[in-house]
């Protein structure tokens, strides 16, 4: 063996060190990737509405339609909201009117007011997983804490490129759920029924749009002028 | 007979530098790191491991994350392959001096470095979020161009 030789041979077995420290390296990664692959993985999470059988009977569609209420459900009021959570007008409702009505109505026993999910689809391609994660939030108690988030982030989700589920996840942090338990339901199709029904159902009730008003059966036409719906509900309560 | 062949019998070859090793490790790290984003990316992993605030599903959503047409994790995969492949070519015994490895090593750790500056300005800036996988790997380019420095040095030399 030549001196150049017997020179590079030791070097390489000074290279040993160094190369099973990369092969370490190297495994961790592997591994760790793995996990996040398997463990982790996207899921199922249901992004869009599904058929429901029967919809055609509108007791059907009734029974399987469940809105959110907030009130006293013997209140002489009942105002029913179908709202998509990407809707920039819906979120003007969320944050400005519902809580007028909830502040001066809801708690004096007056008004009920129930919530029900209109995904319009579309440009609102997230609205669906929207619901669906706000139900979620309500399988711990907290439909509405959360339904106040989704409103109060809609700009920064509703920008997202890819279904914002890491965002809602963390949004459900926020708020103190527990995330794995909100993860899990998500990422399922679990809800997908619910809140497919209740677009059918807004849809039976002519909603085309959102947000939609109803109040005791009549649809409120102007709703963003809170004295006109405040003398609707003191009408309807009999006030 | 190679330049490197010369230098050995003449008693002269570079012991594999160890700032090159140290690239190269933090290379791995870097394209493993790069990996786990371009996976969520692709929705292959579902959910990063972030903390709360959701900062790297806000950065990943934007629309910085991709460039040129191709999401910035690829870009951090191809990159850091290419540094890591440079580098352990710069640790085999007789390219301790190459001048190619040594000028590679510069320019590729130089692109990366500022390629990382430049998306933790967006973080800062623009998107107003925090990605703390993002900052581990500007983290890591910044270390790799630091470590890469002497490489000037050996390109003077040669």
């Amino acid at each position: 063996m030549g001196r150049r030789n017997v020179a590079a041979a030791s070097k390489r077995r000074g290279l040993r060190p160094f190369y099973i420290v990369l092969g370490l390296l190297a495994v961790i990664g592997v591994a760790a990737i793995g996990y996040a692959v398997v463990g982790r993985g996207a899921g199922g999470a249901a992004l869009e509405p599904i058929p429901i059988e029967g919809a055609d009977d509108p007791r059907t569609l009734v029974e399987r339609a469940e809105g959110i209420s907030v009130g006293d459900p013997s209140a002489p009021a009942k105002l029913l909201v179908f709202s998509d959570y990407q809707c920039p007008y819906c979120g003007q409702f969320a944050a400005q009117i519902a809580p007028l009505l909830k502040a001066e109505f809801v708690q004096s026993g007056a008004l009920e007011l129930v919530y029900y999910d209109f995904p319009l689809g579309g440009a609102h391609r997230y609205s669906f997983l929207a619901s669906r994660a706000a139900r979620c939030a309500g399988d711990q108690g907290k439909f509405w804490e959360y339904h106040d988030v989704l409103f109060g982030e809609q700009l920064r989700w509703s920008s997202s490129s890819r279904p914002p589920l890491d965002e809602f996840e963390a949004y459900a942090e926020r708020i103190g759920l527990d995330r794995q338990a909100f993860a899990t339901c998500l990422r399922s199709d679990r809800f997908a029924d619910v809140v497919s029904a209740n677009r059918l159902l807004g849809e039976q009730l002519g909603v085309t749009g959102t947000p939609t008003l109803i109040l005791n059966g009549r649809r409120v036409m102007n709703w963003s002028n809170y004295a006109e719906l405040k003398a609707l509900i003191e009408r309807e309560a009999g006030a | 007979m190679s330049v490197a062949a010369v230098d050995v019998v003449e008693g002269r070859e570079e012991a594999p530098p160890v700032t090159r090793m140290g690239i190269a490790i933090l290379s791995l790290a870097g394209f493993f790191i790069a990996t786990y984003l371009l996976l969520h990316r692709l929705g292959v992993v579902g959910t990063l491991a972030c903390g709360a605030d959701g900062g790297c599903a806000v950065v990943q959503g934007s629309r910085w994350a991709v460039f040129l047409g191709v999401p910035v994790p690829a870009w951090g995969v191809a990159g850091y392959a290419l540094l890591l492949g440079t580098a352990l070519a710069g640790v085999q015994p007789g390219l301790a001096g190459d001048r190619r490895v040594a000028a590679a090593l510069l320019a590729l750790s130089a692109v990366a470095f500022l390629f990382s500056a430049y998306l933790t300005a967006l973080e800062a800036f623009v998107i107003h979020a925090w990605c703390r996988w993002c900052l581990a790997s500007a983290g890591v380019a910044t270390a790799i161009f630091l470590l890469s420095l002497p490489e000037i040095r050996r390109l003077r030399r040669g």
